[in-house]
């Protein structure tokens, strides 16, 4: 395996920028876990740390889909990318920008006052969870995504070779450029507040990066098993057709409570308990391709990408419908039920898909056929089994949360200082697990491909 | 289906449902400021300041945001003005275990945050949060109360205190009350708990009158 066009290599760039932020976000996130139990345990109180903590997570996966995403419009193209300079530009924008805001966000941490606004404008926290960054960084963030997404589109008019993987990666990106544009304006009523910032959140995750997961899915499975082409695009239509179907007017499922009118809840009721369909389809898209398989080009890519379908199905949809209809969300909104859900779904359907992406690209990258595939492995079950932990802890202080405070009536704090003490313990010490993982999985980033071939453990399942 | 079919049927069935998402948006947005009071100046600058010390970053609003901290949309009618004055602006003044830490929120911020959450609490969040089913069943069924009792629950004392860990952790657990201060001092206090307690952020039960007074300390001192 070898990459087939020069500029394919920037990728790496990317690939290496979103493997840091992932380290920097499993260590704050274990701060953050232990502040459940001891709050003021470190400088930065609890908010800033959750801040960096789900900022790095939003932003290392942008990153990553970036990277991903130069790669295979060169690849689809059959073209060099269209700038290469500004493709290095726009990465270096992007690496500013996020170390300033980081900057900002431990500046306010130690003087809240610095918060103060400039000018009407809160300049180093807009107090908005996951668009946290202030509106000078969204306006840098536009214009660095902007760049790539005219990078991108230029290298596709250069060959006009629009294969329907592009299309829909391009597609999907593009639509999550303009649901940005809902988070980047002030409005007086915390109701329409909330309501538009959901289009920022729900849109992303539940609309446009499904669609960019669907298209990549799709490019893995070609990658990997060399499915065919023709197949697999049809599927991916209709996994993505689906996704939009269900998820647009899944909306609903986060205006029940927020001040907005009751047809939501039939709504949103509706369609968001549609939504696991066509991750379902995803699953049986992956094993019937898989079972078809003649050669395996690359094993832990695959693998990766198997188990992303079948976390995103296991995260997104079955802890997703758990929770989403009205008659069951009216006690459950807002407790740890919803953090098992955050924490799953994010993991399966998105940082398995940046891991999945980076097995499957970056042998060719590094230019080699054949790599020791043991760290992979060993990576994906320490942070699979640690997370499957995590979630499973949270999901029993979740219902801890929701019987005793939602239905009993007992005090908030008192549930989360009491009854719930163990489960905050046990969540910290899986946290550490999934760092372990982590910690394999960036080692072997860094070395993939550039051991001398004697330190290669073959892999046992090589054929 | 052909590849085509299938790349139409997402194409337009997507625009399809966006189309009808937009009209529904239409509606709501007409219809939000019937279902909430009027935003005033200070509600408005109540919501600045809510950003400017990310409250989001802890708390949820409207059930969104953070689950380290509780619930604020209603939490202007569970407290006093008074008391979530001194609270926002010193927090281990009101508790000494207070978790929530001191941000420098002057007392101009407070009135507005407090005038912020006065607005939500008055939003129509169809229902929620819901009663607490199991409470609201035990007190159909439960022994009859005293009238001490029935003061205390109709005051909201528990949404501070705690008895039988049953109530709020802000202030003072009362369980064993009764064994610590004497009839006196409980009248009092109730009357005016800063002339007893120096800088206590509990609000004064003077308005209720001598006999309501009476009656709650009857119940204080069974606690024991
Ligand atoms: C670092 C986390 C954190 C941040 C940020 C934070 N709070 Fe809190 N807050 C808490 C915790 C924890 C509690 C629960 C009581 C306690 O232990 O302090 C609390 C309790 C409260 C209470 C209720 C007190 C009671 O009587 O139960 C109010 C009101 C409140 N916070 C308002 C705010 C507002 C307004 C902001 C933004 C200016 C804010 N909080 C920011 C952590 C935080
Ligand atoms: C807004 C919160 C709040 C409400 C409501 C509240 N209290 Fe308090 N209470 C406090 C705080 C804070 C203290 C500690 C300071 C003090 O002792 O005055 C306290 C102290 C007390 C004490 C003294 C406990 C001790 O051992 O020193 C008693 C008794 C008491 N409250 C009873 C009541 C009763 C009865 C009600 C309802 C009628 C009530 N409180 C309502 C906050 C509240
Ligand atoms: C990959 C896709 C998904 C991701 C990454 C994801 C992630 C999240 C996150 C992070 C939240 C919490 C938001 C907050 O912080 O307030 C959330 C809330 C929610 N999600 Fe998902 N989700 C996905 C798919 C789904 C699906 C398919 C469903 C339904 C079947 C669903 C149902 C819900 C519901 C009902 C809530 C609101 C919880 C509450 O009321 O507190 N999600 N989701
Ligand atoms: C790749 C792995 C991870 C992902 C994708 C992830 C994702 C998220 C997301 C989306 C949120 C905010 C939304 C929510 O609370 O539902 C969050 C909050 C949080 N995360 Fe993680 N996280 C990961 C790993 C960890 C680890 C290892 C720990 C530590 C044990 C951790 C601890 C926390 C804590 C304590 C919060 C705050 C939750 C709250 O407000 O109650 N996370 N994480
Ligand atoms: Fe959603």
């Amino acid at each position: 395996m070898t990459i087939k066009y020069e500029s394919q290599r920037i990728a790496q760039h990317f690939y290496t920028f979103a493997v840091l932020l992932f380290l920097v976000q499993v260590v704050v996130g274990i701060i953050a876990a232990v502040q459940f139990i001891k709050p003021d345990v470190f400088i930065l109180n609890f908010n800033i740390i959750r801040s960096l903590h789900i900022n790095a997570l939003v932003v290392w996966l942008l990153v990553g889909f970036m990277g991903a995403t130069y790669y295979v419009v060169s690849e689809e193209s059959e073209a060099e990318l269209w700038s290469l300079p500004m493709a290095h530009f726009q990465f270096w924008a992007t690496v500013v920008t996020v170390t300033f805001v980081v900057l900002g966000y431990i500046w306010m941490g130690i003087n809240p006052q610095a918060n103060s606004p400039v000018m009407g404008i809160n300049p180093l926290n807009e107090g908005r969870e996951y668009i946290e960054a202030p509106r000078w960084a969204d306006i840098l963030i536009v214009v660095s995504v902007l760049l790539f997404l005219l990078n991108c589109v230029m290298t596709v008019l250069k060959t006009k070779k629009w294969t329907g993987i592009q299309g829909v990666l391009l597609g999907g990106l593009v639509f999550l450029a303009l649901m940005y544009i809902p988070g980047m304006f002030y409005t007086k009523s915390m109701v329409k507040d909330q309501f538009w910032w959901w289009w920022v959140v729900h849109l992303w995750v539940e609309g446009a990066w499904e669609i960019i997961a669907g298209a990549l899915l799709a490019f893995m499975l070609m990658k990997t098993i060399g499915a065919k082409r023709e197949v697999l695009e049809k599927w991916m239509y209709i996994e993505v057709g689906l996704v939009l179907f269900t998820g647009i007017l899944g909306t609903g499922h986060h205006y029940y409570w927020i001040g907005t009118p009751r047809y939501w809840l039939w709504i949103g009721g509706i369609f968001s308990s549609l939504e696991p369909i066509p991750l379902l389809l995803m699953v049986w898209d992956a094993f019937r391709t898989t079972r078809e398989a003649r050669n395996v080009a690359n094993r832990a890519g695959l693998f990766y990408t198997v188990a992303h379908a079948i976390f995103n199905f296991v995260g997104a949809g079955l802890w997703g419908i758990i929770h989403t209809l009205p008659q069951v969300n009216k006690w459950t909104h807002g407790t740890q039920i919803t953090t098992a859900h955050g924490h799953l779904a994010f993991y399966g359907a998105y940082v398995l898909l940046v891991i999945s992406m980076i097995y499957v690209t970056l042998p060719a990258i590094r230019g080699v056929k054949e790599y020791n595939t043991s760290r992979a492995y060993q990576a994906f079950w320490w942070m699979t089994i640690s997370m499957v932990f995590i979630v499973l802890t949270i999901t029993g202080a979740g219902m801890v949360q929701t019987y005793m405070e939602r239905m009993m009536g007992l005090d908030y704090e008192a549930v989360k200082t009491t009854y719930n003490l163990w489960f905050w313990i046990l969540r910290a010490i899986f946290g550490v697990g999934f760092l372990i993982g982590v910690g394999i999985f960036v080692v072997d980033f860094f070395k993939l491909g550039k051991e001398p071939a004697a330190a290669m453990s073959a892999a046992p399942e090589k054929a | 289906m052909s590849n085509k079919g299938a790349r139409n049927l997402f194409i337009f069935g997507s625009l399809f449902f966006f189309v009808i998402f937009l009209a529904i948006t239409f509606d709501t947005l007409g219809k939000l400021d019937k279902r909430a009071p009027e935003i005033t100046k200070e509600v408005d600058e109540g919501k600045h300041v809510w950003h400017k010390y990310d409250c989001i970053g802890c708390h949820t609003i409207f059930g969104n945001g953070s689950y380290f901290a509780p619930d604020l949309t209603k939490m202007a009618i569970n407290r006093p003005r008074s008391y979530l004055k001194r609270f926002l602006m010193d927090p281990k003044s009101v508790n000494a275990n207070a978790a929530m830490p001191k941000f420098g929120i002057s007392a101009d911020e407070a009135d507005r945050l407090i005038a912020f959450l006065e607005w939500t609490s008055k939003v129509d969040t169809n229902g929620w949060p819901p009663k607490p089913i199991l409470a609201v069943a035990a007190g159909v069924s439960g022994p009859e109360l005293s009238a001490g009792q029935k003061i205390y629950r109709s005051q909201g004392c528990s949404g501070c205190h705690m008895i039988n860990g049953i109530g709020g952790t802000t202030g003072p657990e009362l369980t064993h009350v009764g064994s610590r201060r004497d009839r006196n001092w409980l009248h009092e206090h109730f009357e005016d708990p800063s002339k007893v307690v120096a800088n206590s952020a509990m609000p004064s039960f003077k308005h209720l009158g001598d006999q309501a007074l009476n009656d709650l300390t009857d119940y204080m001192l069974t606690l024991r």
